[in-house]
C-alpha cells in the first residue's frame, strides 16, 4: 500500500497555537521535517514561530529548533540575511545538514566568480543531487560561509586580525568542515577551506582523504582556477608542496608545476638531481619528463635558473669556466662554421670533463646533466619537433600556387600577405621551396616587402638553431663592407634570426647586439621612429614579466617623445613587462589606462590583457569591457575588446558569450576586436559558438572587420577538418572565393590570404596554443599572439604569430632521448581527425592542359581493361556452359555452384566500395595527435614501452620494458643539413619531392573495370 | 493491546463520560492531556507510519478529536474549533483511503463551513468547498452551509436568519445565533456605504432590531464612529479611495529593455 502523505501543514500549523508546550515541540520538530514541503503554507506563520523563538521560557532547544524553521523559510523566501540571521540562533543545529552538496549552489545565486566550482562539484555529486529538496539547508550555511569567507578575506587583505568575525560565523564554518572531513567529503572541504582561508583545514582535509594524491591534483586545479588573488594562491601552492614533500611517494611531476608558478628553481633543481643520483633508470625518466613538461611552459628565466643551480659534478666546474670565457670570440667573426652554439661547445667540454672523470657514478650523473640541460635549455624539444615537423610537412602548396597566380602584381599588400601565409604555412618545417620556386616572383618585392619576405625564412626555418645564421648569411649584414644587400633585407634578416631562436638564443644573443650596433647607423637614416617602436617592443620582450622598475622610465620617455611609433612600441613594452603579474600591476595599469594619450591607453589594455592573461578575472573584464564602451578612441576601444581574448583563453567557451553583444556594435573597430578575441581565446579549440559568432563578421560591411573576423576563424578552426565540422570546409571554400574575386577589397583579401597560411600552419602539424598541458600559460605563445594582435601597425608583425604554434604530436623518447618505434591506438573513426584532403582543383591555366593529359592515358588504360573484361566475361561464358553441362548430372551440383556464385558476388561487394572505416587507428611514434583527437588516445598494454605519465601528447619519456633487445629508432633523419645557403638558384633537396608532385603531370587515373 | 493504546482509549472515556456530564473543565484537562499522548503514535498525521496498530490508532485519534471539535462548539471557543478542526482535518482527506468513514464527518465540516461563514472568510469557505466532492455537497449539513452562503451573498439577510429553524443538527445553534450577528455587520457595513445617514427607525429596521434600544446598545458597541443626532443615524462615509489607473507595465518593460538593448549597441 502506498504511503499515507501529508498534504497540508495545517494541522501542525494548528498545533502550534495549543497551549501545552509539548504539543507545541512536536508541531515544531514535525514542522521542522515538512518544511522543505510546505514552506509556502509555514511562511504565512513566521511571526507565530518567531514569537516562540523569542519566548524566553521555552526550552534552550525548542526555541533553537524555531529558528531553525524560521531560517529555512525565509531562505526559500530569498531572503538570505534573515535567514542566515535565525540560522547564527539556530546554533548546533545546523550541524545536521547536508549542505555540502549544495554549498556551490548558493555561491551560483549570489557570486557569479564560482560559477565554475559549482558545475566541478555537481559533477562530483553527481547521485547527491536528489538532495536538491534540501537546498534551504545549504543556502543558509553557505551564506554563512560567504560571510565569513569575505570577513577574512578582508582580514587578511588589510593585515588586521581576524577578531571582528563574528565567533557564532567561525563555529559554523569550522563545524562544516570537520563535517565534511568526517564524511570524507574532501573536495568540499577543500573548496570551503579555500575560499574562507583556512590553510589548516585544508591540510587537515588533503591528508585525511583516502586518494592524497587526486585531492592534491584537485586542489591544484582549484587554487588556479578559482582563486584569485596571486598572493594567496601563493600561499596555497606552498602549502600542497609542503603537503606533497611529507608523502612518502611524492609525485614529483606535480611539485616541479608548483614550484614552477611559485618560481622557486632551487626545489625544481634539487629533486631534479634527487632524481638523476638515483640508481634506478625510471626515477631518470621521471627527471627528463619534469624538464620536458617545464620547458613546455616556456618560462626561460625560470628554466635557466633551474640550470644554474643543477649541481656540477666536481672537477668539472673549473673546466667550464674555459669554454665561456671564449663566448665573445665566435661572435665577432661570424664568417666560419666554428660559430656553433654555445649550448654545443658547453657539451663537449662536459663531455671532455666525463672522461677525465674516474668516479663512475659521477660519470653516469654528469652524463645525465648533459642530458637533462639539453632538455631545460629548450633545444632537445626544439630539435624534435623541428625532425618532426620536417617529416610530417602535409602543406598544401596547390593552395599558395592557387594565391599567387590569383593576387596581382601590383597589389604589394596581397603579394606580401602571400609571402606570409607561405611562412606560416611552413612555420618550422624548414621547407621553403615556395620561395625557392618563385625566386624572380619573390624579387619583385621592394622595401618593408623584401624585409618581410626575408623574414619569412626565419619562420620557415624556426627552430633549427644550428643551421640558423649560416642560412641567413647571405642576407645578413656583411661586417663592416655594407655593401650586402639593402638595408631592408638585411633588417629582415635580422629579425628572421630572431624568430629562429626565439627564446632559446643564448647564442645568438651577443651577434645580434653586435650587427644591431654596426647597422644601426645605417636603420636610423630610414627610419629611427621605426626603430624606436623596435627598441620600446623588444625592450618589452626582454622583460617579459619581470616588472621591472624600468617600466616607469619607459613611460617617462613615453611622455616625452613626440612619434606615436615610438610611443607605441614603448607602451607595448610597458605592457609585456607586467606579464602575469596581476595585482601587482595594478598600479601600473591605471597609470596607463588613465593617461591622456590614447596610445598610452592602448598600451594600457595590454597590460590589462597580459597581467591578467588566461585569469579570466572578473576585474579585468570589468575593467576591459568599460573601456570598450566608453573610451573615445577607436583604437582603445578596438584592443579592450581584443584584450578580452588575452584574459578568457583559459575559458574560451566563456568569450563567445562575452563578446557576442559587442560584436553587433555599430562600431566597426569593436567589432573587429570582437572578432580578434574570439581568434585568440578559443584559438585552436574549433569551438562551435565561435565559428558561429564569427560566420556573420566575415562578411561584414567592413573590409577590416572582415580580415579581422577572417584571420580569428583561421586561428579557431586551424586544424580542423570537415569531418570535424562541416563548417571547416564551407570557410575554405570561402577563403578561396575571396582569394580569386577580382572585385574584392585589398583588406579582407589579405585577411583571406593569411587566413588559408594560419589554416594550414607549420605543415598541418601545429595548432594555436596558449596553455599547457598543466594548464599553465605558455609565455612564449602569449606574449607572440600578443606582439602579432599589433599588425595593424605593423604588417611584419604577423610573424609573430608563429611564436604560438604548437606541434600537436605525442613524440615518445627513450632513456637517450632517441625516438623509438612504438604505437598506440586513437580509439577512433580516423576520417575525424586526418588531414584535409590536398586540393585538387586545379587553377584556370592547367586545366587546358590536364584534359589532354588525362585523355591518352586514361584512353589507354580504358582500351586494357575493356580487353581484360571481354576475355573474363568469355571464360566465364565457357565455364557456365561447362557447369550447366555437368549440372545435368546432379543438381546438387548445380545448386553448389549458384552458392558459390552468389558468395562471388558477396565477394566482390565490398570490395567496390572500399570497406566500412575502422572506428580506430594505429599510430606510430612520432604521431600527429590533435588536440580533439587526445582523449580517444589509448596506449597498449602489450607494447614494448610504457609512458612516464599518461598524456596523450606533447614529450613522454618511455620507459623500455625489455631493455636488452636492441631498439628500432624511428625518426632519425635530421632535416638534412647540406641545404647550401648560399644556392639561391639550387632547388633545397628534401623540398623538391612535393614541390614536383604539384608541377608533375597529373597522374593517370588508377586503372578501373567496366562491368557490362 | 498496546499499553499505550489502553491508557488512551481509557482516558477517552473519561473523557466522554465527563462530556456526559457536561464537566467542561475536566473535558478540556482530558482533551489536553490526550492531545499530549496522541504526539506519541508516529503512525498519526504528519508521519503516517504504516504501524501494526495503524488503523486502529488512527481511527481513535480521529474519534478525539471529533470529539474535541463538538467540546469546542459547545464552550463556544471558536479558536480552538479552529485548531481542533486543523488537526483533525487530515484523518478526513489524507487517511480517508485507510480508514472507514466516520458518521460524524460531514456534519463537522458543515460546522467548519458554518465557523467560516460567521467570521465572514468568504474566501477561505470556498476554498474548503472545492475541497470538497460531489457527493459531500449532496449532504445536507453541507448543502445548508452553502445555500447560507448563496443567501448571505445575495443579500438575503431574512432568508438567513429564517435558516435558522432549519438546521440539519443542534450543534449548529451555536454558529447560527453567531451568524446573525455577522449579517447585521455586513448589513451595517453596506449600510454605511450606501447612505449618507439615515432616521433612527429606519436603521433599526434595516439592521433587524427589534427595538431602538437594541440598535443604539449595538451602535455603542460595534460601531462607535456612527454618530446619532436628532433622530438621525450618521455615517462616517468612508474616504473615496483614490482611482488608479492601470499601469501599462509590460508595454513600458519591453521598451525599456530593447532601448537597453539599442543603446549597447550603439556604445
Amino acid at each position: 500500500m502506498a504511503a499515507t502523505m501529508v498534504s497540508s501543514a495545517g494541522a501542525l500549523l494548528a498545533m502550534l497555537n495549543e497551549s501545552h508546550p509539548q504539543l507545541k515541540q512536536h508541531a515544531l520538530y514535525n514542522l521542522n521535517k515538512f518544511v522543505d514541503q510546505f514552506w509556502p503554507e509555514i511562511s504565512t506563520s513566521v511571526p507565530l514561530i518567531e514569537s516562540l523563538y523569542e519566548d524566553e521560557e521555552f526550552d534552550r532547544h525548542q526555541r533553537q529548533l524555531a529558528a531553525l524553521v524560521v531560517s529555512k523559510v525565509f531562505c526559500y523566501l530569498g531572503d538570505l540575511n534573515d535567514s542566515l540571521s535565525y540560522a547564527l540562533g539556530a546554533g548546533s543545529l545546523l550541524m545536521s545538514l547536508r549542505i555540502l552538496i549544495m554549498f556551490i549552489l548558493f555561491l551560483m545565486c549570489l557570486n557569479f566568480d564560482h560559477l565554475r566550482s559549482v558545475v566541478d562539484i555537481f559533477k562530483f555529486a553527481g547521485a547527491s543531487l536528489v538532495c536538491l529538496t534540501f537546498l534551504f539547508l545549504f543556502l543558509t550555511s553557505a551564506k554563512a560561509i560567504d560571510e565569513y569567507a569575505s570577513l577574512k578575506a578582508k582580514a587578511t587583505e588589510s593585515n588586521a586580525e581576524a577578531a571582528n568575525v563574528d565567533p557564532r560565523l567561525e563555529a559554523i564554518v569550522e563545524r562544516m568542515l570537520d563535517k565534511c572531513i568526517m564524511d570524507g567529503k574532501h573536495q568540499q572541504a577543500m573548496g570551503i577551506a579555500i575560499e574562507c582561508r583556512r590553510l589548516d583545514k585544508l591540510e587537515e582535509a588533503i591528508t585525511r582523504s583516502d586518494n592524497v594524491h587526486g585531492t592534491l591534483s584537485y586542489c591544484i586545479n582549484v587554487s588556479h582556477a578559482f582563486v584569485s588573488r596571486r598572493e594567496y594562491r601563493c600561499e596555497v601552492l606552498h602549502l600542497l608542496v609542503n603537503v606533497y614533500q611529507k608523502l612518502p611517494y611524492p609525485d614529483y611531476l606535480s611539485i616541479c608545476q608548483c614550484l614552477m608558478f611559485l618560481d622557486e628553481p632551487e626545489g625544481v633543481a634539487s629533486i631534479l638531481e634527487k632524481l638523476l643520483r638515483s640508481e634506478n633508470k625510471d626515477d631518470v625518466l621521471l627527471a627528463f619528463q619534469i624538464a620536458f613538461d617545464l620547458v613546455e611552459n616556456e618560462h626561460q628565466a625560470f628554466l635557466l635558473n633551474v640550470r644554474d643551480r643543477l649541481s656540477v659534478p666536481k672537477s668539472q666546474s673549473s673546466e667550464m669556466v674555459q669554454p665561456k670565457s671564449s663566448d665573445p670570440d665566435p661572435a665577432q667573426n661570424n664568417s666560419s662554421t666554428a660559430s656553433e652554439d654555445v649550448q654545443m661547445t658547453e657539451g663537449t667540454s662536459a663531455s671532455i670533463a666525463i672522461v677525465q672523470e674516474t668516479d663512475p657514478n659521477d660519470a653516469i650523473y654528469a652524463e645525465r646533466l648533459t642530458k637533462i640541460k639539453g632538455i631545460l635549455s629548450g633545444e632537445t624539444s626544439i630539435q624534435l619537433t623541428l625532425q618532426f615537423l620536417y617529416s610530417h610537412n602535409k602543406s598544401d602548396l596547390l593552395i599558395l600556387k592557387t594565391i599567387k597566380q590569383s593576387v596581382e602584381m601590383r597589389n604589394s599588400v596581397c603579394h606580401s600577405a602571400t609571402i606570409y601565409a607561405n611562412a606560416i604555412m611552413h612555420a618550422g618545417t624548414t621547407v621553403d621551396t615556395f620561395l625557392r620556386e618563385n625566386l624572380d616572383w619573390l624579387s619583385r618585392a621592394t622595401n618593408w616587402a623584401k624585409f618581410s619576405a626575408t623574414a619569412g625564412l626565419g619562420v620557415i626555418h624556426r627552430g633549427h638553431l644550428q643551421q640558423g645564421r649560416s642560412l641567413m648569411r647571405p642576407y645578413l649584414p656583411q661586417g663592416g663592407s655594407g655593401g650586402g644587400g639593402s638595408p631592408y633585407s638585411e633588417g629582415g634578416a635580422l629579425y628572421a634570426l630572431g624568430l629562429i631562436h626565439a627564446n632559446h638564443g643564448k647564442g645568438i644573443k651577443q651577434f645580434l647586439r653586435d650587427s644591431l650596433r654596426s647597422t644601426n647607423v645605417e636603420r636610423f637614416i630610414y627610419d629611427s621612429a621605426v626603430a624606436g617602436e623596435a627598441a620600446g617592443i623588444s625592450m618589452g620582450l626582454l622583460m617579459v614579466g619581470s616588472a621591472s622598475e624600468k617600466a616607469s622610465e619607459m613611460l617617462t620617455y613615453a611622455h616625452e617623445t613626440q612619434h606615436e611609433k615610438i610611443i607605441r612600441g614603448l607602451a607595448l613594452g610597458i605592457a609585456l613587462t607586467v606579464y602575469g603579474r596581476e595585482e601587482e600591476a595594478d598600479t601600473l595599469i591605471e597609470q596607463m589606462t588613465r593617461d591622456q594619450d590614447p596610445i598610452l591607453r592602448y598600451g594600457g589594455m595590454y597590460a590589462l590583457a597580459l597581467a591578467y592573461r588566461g585569469t579570466a578575472n572578473n576585474k579585468a573584464i570589468r575593467q576591459l569591457l568599460h573601456f570598450a564602451v566608453s573610451d573615445v578612441s577607436d583604437d582603445v576601444r578596438r584592443t579592450a575588446v581584443l584584450a578580452l581574448g588575452f584574459v578568457l583563453y583559459s575559458e574560451p567557451e566563456q568569450t563567445p558569450r562575452i563578446v557576442s553583444l559587442l560584436s553587433e556594435s555599430y562600431n566597426p573597430h569593436v567589432r573587429y576586436g570582437a572578432a580578434l578575441a574570439v581568434g585568440i581565446s578559443c584559438a585552436g579549440t574549433g569551438l562551435s559558438e565561435a565559428i558561429s559568432l564569427l560566420e556573420p563578421l566575415t562578411s561584414d560591411v567592413v573590409d577590416f572587420v572582415r580580415q579581422g573576423a577572417l584571420i580569428a576563424m583561421a586561428m579557431v578552426m586551424v586544424q580542423m577538418n570537415e569531418a570535424g565540422d562541416s563548417r571547416v570546409g564551407t570557410f575554405r571554400r570561402q577563403l578561396e572565393k575571396i582569394i580569386l574575386d577580382k572585385h574584392e577589397d585589398t583588406m579582407s583579401k589579405m585577411g583571406a590570404i593569411l587566413a588559408s597560411g594560419i589554416l594550414d600552419a607549420g605543415g598541418r602539424n601545429v595548432t594555436i596554443r596558449l596553455l599547457s598541458k598543466t594548464k599553465h600559460d605558455k609565455v612564449t605563445a602569449v606574449v607572440g599572439l600578443a606582439v602579432f594582435s599589433q599588425f595593424w601597425y605593423w604588417y611584419p608583425l604577423i610573424y609573430f604569430i608563429s611564436l604560438s604554434f604548437s606541434p600537436t604530436a605525442f613524440i615518445g623518447l627513450n632513456y637517450d632521448l632517441k625516438v623509438p618505434k612504438f604505437e598506440f591506438l586513437s580509439n577512433a573513426k580516423p576520417s575525424l581527425f586526418e588531414y584535409p584532403k590536398p586540393t585538387t582543383v586545379p587553377t584556370t591555366t592547367s586545366a587546358v592542359k590536364l584534359p589532354t593529359a588525362v585523355l591518352s592515358t586514361s584512353a589507354k588504360a580504358k582500351a586494357r581493361a575493356k580487353k581484360e573484361a571481354e576475355q573474363k566475361a568469355n571464360a566465364e561464358k565457357a565455364a557456365g556452359a561447362e557447369s550447366s553441362s555437368a549440372a545435368t548430372n546432379t543438381g546438387k551440383e548445380k545448386s553448389s555452384s549458384e552458392k558459390d556464385a552468389d558468395s562471388m558476388q558477396v565477394d566482390s561487394q565490398p570490395e567496390k566500395k572500399a570497406g566500412p572505416e575502422p572506428s580506430f587507428e594505429i599510430l606510430t611514434n612520432p604521431a600527429r595527435v590533435v588536440p580533439a583527437q587526445e582523449k580517444f588516445i589509448k596506449f597498449m598494454e602489450d607494447s614494448r614501452y610504457a609512458p612516464v605519465k599518461f598524456v596523450p601528447s606533447g614529450f613522454v619519456l618511455l620507459r623500455d620494458l625489455q631493455p636488452t633487445e636492441p631498439e628500432v629508432l624511428s625518426l632519425t633523419d635530421a632535416p638534412s643539413s647540406t641545404v647550401s645557403p648560399a644556392g639561391d638558384s639550387a632547388t633545397g633537396q628534401q623540398g623538391s619531392a612535393s614541390a614536383m608532385a604539384v608541377d608533375e603531370e597529373p597522374q593517370p587515373p588508377q586503372p578501373f573495370e567496366y562491368t557490362s | 493491546m498496546d499499553p499505550k493504546l489502553a491508557e488512551v482509549s481509557q482516558l477517552f472515556e473519561r473523557f466522554k463520560a465527563a462530556c456526559a456530564r457536561e464537566d467542561v473543565d475536566t473535558c478540556c484537562n482530558v482533551l489536553s492531556k490526550l492531545k499530549v499522548l496522541l504526539t506519541g503514535f508516529s503512525s498519526l498525521p504528519p508521519l503516517f507510519e504504516d504501524t501494526p496498530n495503524a488503523i486502529h490508532e488512527l481511527t481513535l485519534a480521529r474519534d478525539i478529536y471529533e470529539h474535541a471539535v463538538l467540546l469546542s462548539v459547545k464552550i463556544g471557543d471558536q479558536d480552538a474549533f479552529e485548531r481542533d478542526f486543523f488537526q483533525l482535518k487530515p484523518y478526513y482527506t489524507d487517511a480517508s483511503s485507510r480508514l472507514p468513514p466516520s458518521s460524524q464527518e460531514y456534519m463537522i465540516l458543515g460546522l467548519n463551513l458554518l465557523r467560516l461563514l460567521v467570521q465572514n472568510r468568504i474566501a477561505e469557505f470556498h476554498t474548503e468547498l472545492e475541497l470538497l466532492s460531489s457527493t459531500a455537497l449532496e449532504n445536507p449539513c453541507i448543502k445548508h452551509a452553502v445555500e447560507l452562503e448563496q443567501s448571505f451573498m445575495e443579500g438575503a439577510y431574512n432568508r438567513v436568519l429564517s435558516a435558522k429553524q432549519t438546521v440539519p443538527c443542534k450543534t449548529y445553534d451555536y454558529f447560527m445565533d453567531l451568524l446573525a450577528k455577522t449579517v447585521r455587520d455586513e448589513i451595517a457595513g453596506c449600510s454605511e456605504k450606501a447612505y449618507g445617514y439615515l432616521s433612527v427607525s429606519d436603521a433599526r429596521q434595516m439592521l433587524l432590531f427589534s427595538s431602538d434600544n437594541e440598535l443604539l446598545q449595538y451602535i455603542k458597541e460595534e460601531q462607535p464612529e456612527w454618530e446619532i443626532k436628532t433622530g438621525q443615524v450618521i455615517f462616517q462615509k468612508a474616504k473615496e479611495s483614490a482611482s488608479c489607473k492601470e499601469i501599462p507595465s509590460l508595454q513600458l518593460i519591453n521598451q525599456t529593455l530593447s532601448y537597453a538593448r539599442e543603446l549597447e549597441r550603439i556604445v
